[in-house]
């Protein structure tokens, strides 16, 4: 009895987090009660669209996440540089894109491009080109910026892929130009058309790309979850992220993973980008950086290391992020701010993330 | 056996042949070739067609295949002559070939009229003309394949020539031994020596930061100022990243904050406060330092990395803060503030020449008060939270609280930086304080050297001032900063000027006036 | 009666599942030799780690002169008088032993950075007094001449040599040494027992140590605890301890006992 009473010990820490935690929460609750009945800014109708607006951009932060995560657990090192891994994936599904929209379509009339007459063909080869030339970009960048560092302190990597980040965002803009670019979608998937959803009398779309978006980051999820789960190469993912001098010991060749993780990552990444570009349209050569590290934040906020927790992180920041500001009434501008106060936030308040960290780490 | 010999080659002609490629695409080639017009003073545009001479093209190719033969040549190190020469030419030939093909595709697409502007800008019709040497595409490939194969070899065998002689080694050792030989001279002669001639560097440095400014002219002390203010910058990060080993991001936004407050204080709009300039100044400070102390409080306990993620986000937090709507009644939003007041002495307001003066006096106390500090209880309390932070507790440190005073000196010292900044530009709006701030600070105090203060020095005039004198490589700028940074961390992590250890035991016997003894470790 | 040096009651700590020490006793007299011996994974670093304050035990109290302080940060504790050396050695690499010594006396300095920064009599008298007082402790261990190389650069019984320096450099009152000659060659593992030994007769510290080299334990040790699977099974004299059926089964496996204690029937028929 005296036992039970002693494990329920209540440190100031803790004590801390629960009050403020629960203060938050219920602030927020109250918020959505004021907006939702009392002022009526906000319908019923406006929370789905936002919650539409968020899962669809959450599934986007979460698949460059599980990036974050997959290295970080392997070689304890921010990839700083995964944005712009991104951020090539967009442009390459860019050119694609465009240049199936130039091809005339074989065997039809001249007036049809190729792109509207094999809509889903042509869809399937801008995501190629998008995950292969991130794939491309990450496998180099661990190769050539990461590999030679593997035994330094942990901040020298880091340094090296700011260092990567700068160089690809501005070989980007010096190759492309600086200007904004536009996808052009395949008429299948036009930007701005959706199904209709009613909701309380009123109807709430959503958009052909962004259900698109959101079912195609959801497949991606699991099948990143079955090969981490059931193939030998996840196993030995999972091998070297335990233990490396383990893991070579019993016969995996450690380089060969890592360098696998980086093209997994870069598969990931670059079908974001083009989500990002098919969903969004407008991008540049800053398009990766954002996101990058508000996926990095989901990463954390899901427990870094822990690929269910990039996933439900990512989700949840899309979530916040597209709430946030409606709930806090601050304007969208504060968005980002919105992003970032919540990592700040989360790493106070519960460092090791929502479902915990899987990192082995010795911590004394 | 025979292919790993051949290996060599083919990795260094792919390498640089898909660099240059890399180069024709970002209209490097044009700048390069610009750059040696200039040192061969025939930039001048000629001929009917308006066109630039093509020799320097060419010569700009042929540099490439000297490094790449030189290259070669320094892998090869056991290799005959033969083996050496014939890797060069391989390798010459393999990016000829990768060059001269990228030149007669696009050359061919261009003289059939397909623009490539609207998607690689730098391939516009006239750059095109200038790529071709003004010829047909198949002669122009062939040029690139002639050049960089003859080039590359050119370039091997001098490498191979140089490799070959023992008297270069030799003179490479020999430097080594006299430098090292003086060093100890320096370091173990008689201390009055010894001080007499750090007396006369010192006023011999003294008098030329003095002198300079007078005479160098407006640009100069421009550029200098910035650089001066780097410095600063460095000393701050530095005492946070490189002593006590915290990887800040977010530095920028104490520079923010520093120039802010002296921006808002001191000028007419959008509060008309007006305040005296040195009053200003402190309380600039002084903010900036609360704003390290408020976040360090909760987040100095953070793994390393979550840090720098962390502070990254506090950075730009306060950047969009700033130009938000929700702030422009206090900042005024993202048109930034005008007219900020520059400093005065006794009425008179500085010109650029006491500013610059001002400028490197304040980068002097600072590098004075961090070395000060560096070698007392507080710095080596930082040095070993850096090395081991579990342990430098255990061994009695509050790491806490040093770390914490670590973030408050440096955010001091940007503070600092940030009045001056917004004193000097006479203006101060958000679009000055983003993260480029903060990684241009951080690369500073890393290509200086970690924890070193002369390193920051030598990091500020190169990332900074190199940079402000090379106009013409300003679009490049960038890119190779990044480039640079990994290379760096790859060949050199410990810096251009890496710290240097005091000997202690040793001073101690000089001034107890014990026998020196040197023992070999 | 003065409390003994370190007094730890039912201590348990848990990770996850395991439960790694199990309601450990130990008690430590003032001024002696102690040590704690166990076959790989019992929990004796554990207990070092709770004692020095790295791991908060969940059960049981430890006093150190009577005054608990479990669950107090590590520079407390340091500061109260107890000091450790590592298993891995964990010197600040990139600082010179003289260095590494001085920071090991930063409980007994006082100066902050202002001082530092105005160099004033106090500071100057203070650093002087500190670096004298490391040339001292670099003799004691033997390492004068050496203290300006990078504790990196030196060889391996100097570091560990070094980081019991580190460690005396905070004055303590009670010093716990985990593996002091583990690597060590026969004449270095000799040098090292002599310099415990004189630790403790010249400076008055109690130590406590963790060791795999019975050689080395049973000759310095005054008093021995042996833990197996997170409990204590044995505690006594060296000599007692040698003769403990428990302590022979728990080093070589269930039975052994029995065995030796044949053998040795065999080998006196013999004789």
């Amino acid at each position: 009895m005296i036992n039970k009473i002693k494990e329920l010990k209540i440190t100031w820490g803790s004590a801390i987090r629960v009050i403020v935690g629960s203060v938050v929460a219920v602030y927020l609750i109250w918020r959505v009660v004021i907006i939702t009945f009392g002022s009526g800014e906000f319908g019923p109708d406006t929370w789905v669209r936002f919650l539409i607006t968020g899962l669809v951009i959450g599934g986007i932060y979460a698949l460059i996440a599980i990036g974050y995560t997959l290295v970080y657990g392997i070689l304890f090192m921010i990839n700083f540089a995964h944005g712009e891994v991104m951020m090539l994936g967009t442009f390459a599904g860019y050119f694609v894109l465009e240049a199936l929209s130039a091809m005339p379509a074989p065997g039809t009339d001249a007036n049809i491009n190729f792109l509207n007459a094999q809509p889903v063909l042509s869809i399937l080869l801008t995501f190629l080109a998008g995950a292969g030339v991130s794939a491309l970009a990450g496998y180099l960048l661990e190769k050539i910026a990461y590999r030679p560092l593997r035994k330094a302190p942990r901040l020298i990597p880091l340094i090296s892929a700011i260092g990567a980040s700068i160089f690809l965002q501005n070989a980007a803009q010096l190759l492309f130009g600086p200007q904004r670019r536009q996808y052009i979608n395949p008429d299948l998937l036009w930007r701005g058309q959706g199904w209709m959803i009613p909701v309380s009398g009123k109807s709430v779309m959503l958009t052909y790309t962004g259900g698109f978006s959101f079912v195609l980051s959801i497949l991606l999820m699991i099948g990143l979850f079955i090969l981490v789960r059931k193939t030998k190469l996840g196993k030995s993912m999972r091998a070297v992220a335990e233990n490396k001098q383990a893991a070579a010991l019993m016969g995996i060749d450690v380089d060969s993973v890592i360098s696998k993780t980086f093209i997994i990552s870069g598969i990931l990444a670059g079908s974001a980008g083009v989500m990002w570009g098919i969903h969004n349209g407008l991008f540049n050569h800053y398009v990766g950086f954002l996101p990058g590290i508000k996926a990095f934040t989901a990463a954390v906020m899901g427990g870094i290391g822990n690929i269910p927790g990039a996933m439900i992180g990512g989700m949840l920041l899309g979530l916040m992020e597209s709430l946030g500001p409606a709930l806090l009434g601050l304007d969208f501008q504060l968005k980002d701010v919105i992003a970032f106060a919540i990592l700040i936030f989360v790493l106070i308040i519960r460092p090791s993330g929502i479902l915990g960290e899987a990192l082995t780490e010795e911590k004394v | 056996m025979k292919q790993n010999k051949i290996k060599q080659g083919v990795i260094t002609g792919l390498t640089f042949g898909l660099i240059f490629i890399f180069l024709i695409l970002t209209g490097f080639t044009q700048v390069g070739s610009d750059m040696i017009g200039n040192l061969l003073g025939n930039f001048e545009k000629a001929g009917a067609e308006n066109a630039l001479p093509v020799i320097n093209l060419i010569l700009f190719t042929g540099l490439i295949g000297l490094l790449m033969g030189l290259s070669t040549s320094k892998a090869n190190l056991s290799n005959t002559w033969l083996a050496s020469l014939l890797n060069s030419i391989l390798a010459g030939l393999i990016a000829g070939l990768l060059v001269g093909a990228v030149i007669l595709v696009t050359g061919s697409f261009h003289s059939q009229g397909v623009d490539f502007r609207n998607y690689l800008p730098k391939l516009g019709s006239e750059q095109m003309n200038y790529l071709l040497h003004y010829t047909t595409p198949l002669a122009a490939g062939t040029t690139y394949l002639i050049t960089s194969t003859v080039a590359s070899l050119i370039g091997g065998a001098i490498g191979k020539a140089f490799r070959q002689q023992s008297w270069t080694a030799h003179s490479m050792t020999w430097t080594k031994n006299t430098v090292k030989n003086i060093g100890k001279k320096l370091k173990l002669g008689q201390s009055p020596q010894r001080k007499i001639i750090t007396i006369l560097g010192l006023i011999v440095a003294g008098g030329l930061l003095y002198l300079l400014p007078l005479v160098w002219g407006s640009y100069w002390n421009y550029t200098m100022g910035t650089v001066a203010i780097y410095i600063l910058l460095g000393i701050g990060l530095n005492i946070i990243v490189g002593f006590s080993g915290q990887l800040v991001l977010g530095y920028v936004a104490f520079f923010a904050t520093g120039a802010y407050t002296f921006a808002l204080l001191t000028a007419p709009q959008p509060h008309a406060i007006l305040m005296n300039v040195w009053l200003a100044v402190g309380i600039s400070v002084i903010v900036s330092t609360l704003t390290g102390l408020l976040l360090g409080l909760p987040i100095l306990n953070l793994r390393g990395d979550y840090l720098a993620i962390v502070t990254l986000g506090f950075g730009e937090i306060v950047r969009i803060l700033i130009r938000s709507d929700l702030l422009t009644f206090l900042t005024n939003g993202p048109k930034g503030v005008t007219n900020v007041v520059q400093p005065s002495w006794l009425g008179k307001v500085f010109s650029d020449v006491n500013y610059t003066h001002f400028l490197f006096l304040l980068v002097l106390i600072a590098l004075f008060i961090a070395k000060r500090l560096k070698d007392s209880r507080t710095g080596r309390s930082w040095i070993a939270i850096r090395e081991d932070q579990t342990v430098a507790q255990a061994t009695g440190i509050n790491t806490f609280k040093s770390k914490l005073l670590a973030l408050a000196l440096g955010a001091a010292l940007a503070g600092l930086a940030g009045a001056l900044f917004a004193s000097r530009n006479q203006f101060t709006g958000p679009e000055d304080f983003t993260l480029m701030v903060s990684v241009n600070v951080l690369c500073i105090v890393i290509v200086g050297g970690m924890g070193s203060l002369p390193g920051i020095v030598v990091g500020a005039m190169v990332l900074k001032g190199l940079p402000e004198i090379l106009r013409e490589l300003d679009d490049y700028r960038l890119l190779v900063f990044g480039a640079l940074l990994i290379a760096m961390m790859i060949i050199r992590p410990q810096g251009l000027w890496p710290a240097k250890k005091v000997s202690l035991e040793l001073q101690r016997k000089d001034s107890l006036g014990d026998n020196i003894q040197e023992v070999e470790p | 009666m003065k409390p003994p040096a370190i007094q730890t009651k039912n201590v348990t700590k848990r990770f996850g599942g395991l439960t790694a020490v199990d309601a450990v006793n130990l008690v430590v007299p003032e001024s002696s030799i102690s040590s704690i011996i166990g076959p790989n994974g019992a929990g004796k670093t554990t207990l070092f780690n709770c004692v020095s304050g790295f791991y908060t035990p969940e059960e049981g109290e430890i006093l150190f002169f009577g005054e608990p302080i479990q669950g107090l940060p590590t520079h407390r504790i340091c500061k109260m008088g107890i000091a450790r050396t590592y298993q891995n050695i964990r010197l600040f690499k990139e600082m010179t032993a003289v260095e590494n010594i001085l920071v090991g006396q930063h409980c007994s300095m006082t100066n902050n950075w202002a001082d530092a920064i105005f160099h004033d009599r106090r500071f100057r008298r203070e650093e002087e007094n500190a670096l004298n007082t490391a040339c001292e402790l670099l003799d004691f261990i033997g390492l004068s001449g050496l203290g300006d190389s990078l504790a990196l650069n030196l060889p391996y019984g100097a570091q560990r040599r070094l980081e019991i320096a580190r460690a005396l450099a905070s004055h303590p009152s009670l010093l716990l040494l985990d593996e002091p000659t583990a690597g060590m060659n026969p004449q270095e593992t000799e040098e090292m027992k002599a310099l415990i030994k004189n630790l403790r007769d010249q400076l008055k510290i109690t130590i406590l140590l963790i060791e795999h080299d019975m050689r080395v334990v049973m000759d310095i040790s005054d008093k021995i605890t042996v833990l197996d699977y997170g409990v204590k099974i044995a505690e006594g004299i060296p000599s007692e301890i040698q003769n403990n059926d428990k302590v022979i089964e728990a080093y070589l496996g269930p039975g052994t006992a029995k065995m030796t204690e044949k053998l040795k029937q065999k080998n006196n028929n013999y004789a």
